[in-house]
């Protein structure tokens, strides 16, 4: 059974997700829901597997000093944003959230990353690709072209069989593809604790190897 | 040549000939008063003719009558010259200034505005010439004596000629400087012209083809109807009148009763019978009368409008009121189409304005103005050609004071030095003349006007002609070693040529009448009465005429300024003109390959919009539509805000469209905005329920993506413009990659 913290100060939000989970399959559980983060760190919310996060909790800039103290303690957390740019994504990947979705995205892949996010696997949805297929940082980390073209084509299409048909690939090299960029992208620049579970896990199930990294 | 130059030239002429007429006439006339001529009879013959001829002359030059006129005036003037000895008083003659002198001056000094150079050269040569043959033939014994003075006549032809070139070329300068003012606003004009034009278009476009392709894109016509059909020919009918440009006049009140004939409204319009004015403006009324109209059947309520129409004075006023629902006009906002966008600014843009008053609950009034006065010609025009006229005249004035200071008076003053006492006073006259001359030159090279510091200069000039009257022996007053007497006046004239006529006369009057009264006082002429009037004609008539010059030279200034502005209306209109015809070919030629088909069958009945592909086509033509009233290249993201237009059209439809975009962008030039948008536009027309809408920048490359359930017939791979296209279907959904490399 998979346990879920929601913090998100829109109960409409809060309802939707709590419907998406029960529908899951396998279902997952929200322990605990609030508007402020505390319902992360104060039981039961402290020891759900999983910790979905607003960055817009009030009329300040994006929480990214909490997402950070989450991250350090250790937390698996869903970024949940209505954000939907390019760099907002890149800097919670870089802090150490395990990933971000646009809440345009939330009924297709809010499920899947919660779910992935629980067994540390990688999980990347189409606006966080289009972020990692057109980044331009120079700290970034050095990315095949192929693994571009995956990328910038998941997000024009959210349907990898599309991509795998524009591409002519299967859908199991696509989905590689797509976790190979994600455990790069975690080797790189701030250390984090469920970064590098990430990347070690990566390496375990023989995803990727030392040298390509 | 352009219009200051033109209008000085004009001008000038017309006072060269009232001043060749009337001067000598003066003088003429005065001989038989004063003069007892050798033979009165032939005296009296001369005169007359000489005076019929000039007004003969005055009367036919201006009009063009041939090369001989000129060469005919010179011959009499000639004549007249030779003829002193029986027409001239022997004791006018032996003293000094005769009549004939001043005739044959003042028309030498004429000629620079009626002759070129070499003719006036020639012309000056020749009545020279005769009037030194002719005073040696009256006088034979002290006829050299006074010859120096005789030349003088060559020496004011020059400066005459001088003064014409240096106003001439104060009138080109200024013809410069408007006319580059001129382009500038004609460019302005242009620019404006075109981009009111093609909102106009637009304009039009979203009331008719635009409306009917979408109402039938979004299967509103079940089948074949006569009011489509009907809605289909008017719509053509509006696309091709825009390949036409309209000018001239049209009846503004016929052309509302067709509008109001083809809406589902009773109206009562109060109007005069009929209101002719300028199409473009009458146009623009109607349209935004028939916006104003839909307004009311879409959002009023109500089946009645009212529509008022007015003209006062130059302003049409047009009044479409209801009493419907009302609005609150301060909550209509946005980029859509609607009342503010194509009434407000269609009327703005045809120089009237448009307000909408309303409230809710108690209707709307749209009130619509235009001006029909033509625009007032541009402030400062008329200043700077005034300004230019003056300089011109200001460095005239200032070189022939020189002349006349230091080519005729020192000379005199040289040639007589026995007649003044004290000697030394003299010198002294002339040096305060030449200290005011530097003075006056110093301001008028800065361009700066004498102001209140004329009045000094002017004491000085007087105290200098009293001292130099004062020093004259009495037996040598008014005669040729009096030389400041009369020309002293040429400093008045400087120092107050930019004073208005009537100071300007009074003032040189009263020096005149100083110097006379001065002399009266003293006792005393070297001269007889007669010679005095001869000699202060020749010297007055052309001080005048310098005043009069300078006092017309803002009124003709000021009608070159409106001419120009004339004829700066009549270029723009042209040019305006020839580019929106060359611009409405265009726009018309690229819908005549899409919307015009489609209409033309709708209208016919051969294309049935029930049919499901006729329906479609029109949902993809008005989505194109669409985008091109979306297209304006002042908005920071031209790509974005055009896919946006398109995107809000398909929700308005009920499609869920999901938008994203990545990555930095080049600038897209318009026809390859137009190529990348296509795939988007055709999908989300056609897409069943929902659309995913992305846009990447990245590996200098500009990808626009559309995911839709739409049929894959609707959207084709066409590779246009740099940009090459990709299709692929999977399932229900269908994919169009449209990807250009030409940003970098």
């Amino acid at each position: 059974m998979i346990t879920v913290a929601v913090v998100d100060d829109h109960p409409v939000v809060v309802a939707g997700i709590r419907t998406w989970c029960s529908l899951a399959d396998p279902p997952i559980t929200v322990v605990d829901s609030g508007p402020t983060v505390s319902v992360a760190w104060l039981e039961p919310g402290a020891s759900a597997d999983v910790v979905v996060l607003d960055l817009q909790l009030d009329m300040g800039g994006p929480a990214y000093g909490d997402l950070k103290r989450l991250v350090d303690a250790g937390r698996q957390v869903v970024i949940y944003t209505m954000r939907d740019d390019k760099e907002t994504a890149l800097t919670c990947l870089e802090i150490g959230a395990f990933t971000c979705l646009t809440k345009a995205e939330g009924e297709a892949h809010l499920v899947a990353a919660v779910t992935a996010a629980a067994r540390n696997e990688p999980y990347t949805p189409p606006a966080l690709s289009g972020a990692l297929g057109t980044d331009t940082r120079p700290n970034r980390p050095r990315l095949a072209p192929r693994e571009v073209d995956v990328l910038l084509e998941w997000f024009h299409c959210e349907s990898k069989e599309m991509v795998a048909k524009e591409l002519n690939l299967s859908v199991r090299t696509v989905n590689s593809y797509l976790a190979r960029v994600r455990v790069k992208y975690a080797n790189v620049g701030r250390h984090a604790p469920t970064k590098a579970a990430l990347v070690a896990r990566a390496i375990q199930d023989g995803l990727i190897s030392v040298d390509e990294l | 040549m352009r219009s200051a130059e033109r209008q000085l030239l004009r001008t000038g002429l017309r006072y060269a000939l009232g001043i060749r007429t009337v001067v000598p006439a003066v003088s003429s006339l005065a001989v038989l008063v004063l003069e007892t001529p050798r033979s009165p009879a032939l005296t009296v013959a001369v005169v007359l003719a000489l005076n019929a001829w000039n007004l003969w002359f005055a009367y036919r030059f201006p009009r063009g009558s041939g090369r001989w006129l000129v060469p005919v005036d010179v011959l009499a003037h000639c004549a007249v010259c030779l003829s002193q000895a029986w027409t001239v008083d022997p004791e006018v003659n032996a003293r000094g200034t005769n009549w004939v002198l001043v005739v044959a001056s003042i028309t030498v000094v004429s000629y620079p505005w009626q002759l070129s150079a070499r003719a006036l050269a020639a012309a000056t040569v020749a009545i020279m010439a005769a009037y030194v043959g002719g005073a040696a033939l009256a006088a034979p014994d002290p006829w050299q004596v006074l010859t120096p003075i005789q030349l003088w006549m060559g020496v004011e032809a020059l400066l005459s000629r001088a003064l014409y070139l240096l106003v001439r070329r104060g009138a080109k300068a200024a013809d410069e400087l408007v006319a580059h003012g001129e382009r500038l606003r004609r460019d302005a004009a242009v620019a404006a012209a075109r981009r009111a034009d093609e909102r106009e278009y637009l304009a039009a476009l979203h009331d008719t083809a635009s409306a009917t392709l979408f109402m039938v894109g979004v299967g509103v016509v079940g089948g074949r109807e006569q009011w489509l059909s009907r809605q289909a020919e008017r719509d053509l009918k509006v696309i091709t009148g825009y390949a036409e440009v309209p000018d001239g006049e049209a009846d503004l009140v016929a052309l509302l009763h067709e509008v109001i004939h083809h809406v589902p409204l009773r109206v009562r319009c109060a109007a005069p019978e009929t209101l002719r004015m300028p199409a473009v403006e009458a146009v623009a009324l109607c349209h935004g009368v028939r916006e104003a109209l839909t307004n009311v059947v879409r959002h009023a309520g109500v089946a009645e409008a009212e529509i008022r129409v007015e003209r006062r004075g130059d302003l049409v006023v047009v009044e479409v009121a209801d009493r419907g629902l009302g609005f609150d006009p301060a909550r209509v906002t946005g980029h859509r189409y609607g009342v503010t966008r194509s009434l407000m600014e269609r009327m703005a843009r045809t120089g009237g304005r448009a307000e909408v008053v309303s409230s809710p609950g108690a209707g709307t009034v749209v009130r619509m103005e235009c001006s029909l006065a033509a625009p007032a010609p541009p402030e400062g025009d008329a200043e700077v050609i005034a300004g230019r006229y003056m300089q011109g005249l200001r460095w005239a004035v200032l070189g022939m004071n020189l002349v006349i200071l230091y080519a005729l008076d020192l000379p005199k003053l040289l040639a007589n030095l026995d007649s003044y006492d004290p000697w030394w006073a003299q010198p002294s006259v002339m040096a305060a003349l030449t200290g005011v001359t530097a003075v006056a030159g110093v301001a008028t090279a800065r361009r700066r006007p004498l102001g209140w510091a004329r009045w000094p200069l002017l004491a000085v000039v007087f105290a200098a002609s009293v001292l130099g009257t004062a020093s004259v022996r009495a037996d040598h007053r008014l005669g040729v070693a009096h030389w400041s007497e009369g020309d002293a006046a040429w400093w008045v004239v400087l120092l107050l040529l930019d004073s208005g006529l009537p100071v300007f006369v009074l003032v040189v009057a009263a020096q005149y009448a100083t110097t006379f009264a001065h002399v009266a006082w003293l006792g005393g002429s070297a001269l007889t009465l007669a010679n005095v009037v001869h000699a202060t004609m020749i010297v007055l008539s052309f001080q005048i005429t310098v005043g009069v010059i300078a006092a017309v030279l803002r009124p003709i200034a000021r009608s070159a300024a409106r001419m120009a502005a004339e004829e700066e209306r009549l270029r723009t209109a042209e040019v305006v003109a020839g580019q929106l015809h060359q611009d409405r070919k265009e726009r018309y030629a690229a819908l005549g390959e899409t919307t015009t088909p489609l209409l033309r069958g709708l209208a016919s009945g051969e294309l049935d919009p029930g049919d499901e592909t006729v329906r479609r086509r029109c949902a993809v033509e008005a989505a194109r539509m669409r985008r091109l009233f979306a297209e304006d290249a002042t908005v920071p993201d031209p790509l974005l805000h055009e896919l946006r237009a398109c995107i809000e059209l398909a929700e308005r439809t009920g499609i869920t469209v999901l938008f994203a975009e990545r990555g930095e962008r080049p600038p897209v030039p318009k026809h390859v905005r137009l190529a990348l948008t296509e795939p988007v536009v055709a999908a989300l027309a056609t897409a069943a329920s929902s659309a995913r809408v992305t846009v990447v920048g990245a590996r200098d490359a500009l990808t626009v993506s559309v995911v839709a359930d739409a049929p894959p017939e609707s959207v084709t791979a066409v590779d246009q413009a740099g940009v090459i296209t990709s299709v692929v279907t999977d399932g229900r959904q269908v994919r169009v990659k449209a990807t250009w490399r030409g940003g970098t």
